[in-house]
């Protein structure tokens, strides 16, 4: 099992904001979207959301992407996996391909989750290709109770 | 085009389940999969998500190829999580392929990466092309 660093937004280029913005204009598949809300069919990777006591639990299958070439990345509510598949390949060098399934190439997916999340505190680990997300609640978007006051 | 397979944005196809009678229960789906064939090896990757190498079954008999596995649940059971939103459902995974008589049944070797089988089978010597030198006389 491998466990990820989640970049955090500072990390990245000022331009980078701004690219992705412009990205998300240009191709609508790259929008992020709140889940459940529109037709996803066919947008890399499949996932599955639960909402836990503590904040989400992301699940999304990746077979044959490896570490390196996977990024997850996080910031306020709103996830984004990218990456890509590498599908070993080594057409002519005597080999001959008698089937082609598997798929190679790019991804980049944005959810816009419920709530912030608590970038301390969210954990990636990736095991037989498929990537596991914790992500806890910010402690400003849990609720909490208030006690009433008697008179 | 830029580069063979590159920069290509990757889509995601919904995994075919089997609809034929099964004996076990639960889901199964039917696992994509690349077909290389080199001078001495046929070589097969599956996708499988999900599965580790403890589950997977391989058996080469009569010559038909089956692959059989199941998918550990990757979130422990004891937690009654509430389901938000629901892409891909897990299960097994089985697939059989009739190969060529001339492969060697013992030798065949398959290791599993990141969710994906890599099957080696080695073709048997004799149907190896060999090259013969020719001596001078």
């Amino acid at each position: 099992m491998a466990t990820y660093t989640i970049q955090r937004p500072e990390n990245r280029s000022p331009w980078s904001g701004f690219l992705n913005e412009f990205m998300r204009d240009m191709n609508p598949a790259l929008q992020s979207r709140s889940l459940g809300s529109q037709d996803v069919r066919g947008v890399y990777p499949p996932v599955n959301l639960q909402e836990t006591d503590e904040g989400y639990l992301l699940t999304a299958e990746i077979p044959g992407i490896s570490p390196e070439n996977l990024d997850v990345s996080i910031e306020g509510s709103t996830v984004t996996l990218s990456g890509e598949r590498k599908v070993e390949f080594e057409a002519g060098n005597g080999t001959s391909v008698h089937r082609r399934e598997r798929q190679s190439g790019n991804f980049r997916r944005g959810f816009e989750l419920p709530s912030e999340i608590d970038l301390d505190l969210a954990k990636a680990t990736h095991k037989n290709g498929v990537l596991t997300l914790r992500l806890p609640k910010s402690a400003t978007s849990k609720p909490r109770q208030i006690a009433i006051e008697t008179r | 085009m830029f580069g063979r397979h590159g920069n290509k944005e990757l889509e995601a196809r919904e995994k075919a389940e089997i609809a034929t009678e099964q004996t076990r229960p639960g889901l199964v789906f039917r696992p994509d999969v690349d077909i290389l064939e080199q001078s001495d090896a046929y070589i097969i990757h599956a996708d499988m998500p999900g599965v580790s190498e403890k589950t997977i079954e391989i058996d080469l008999d009569k010559g038909v190829l089956t692959m059989n596995a199941q998918a550990e649940n990757a979130i422990a059971g004891n937690e009654p999580n509430q389901h938000l939103h629901s892409e891909y459902r897990s299960g097994g995974y089985h697939r059989e392929f009739r190969v060529s008589e001339d492969i060697d049944s013992s030798s065949v070797s398959a290791t599993m990466k990141d969710g994906v089988l890599e099957l080696r089978l080695p073709k048997s010597a004799q149907s190896q092309p060999r090259k013969i030198s020719v001596a001078a006389a």
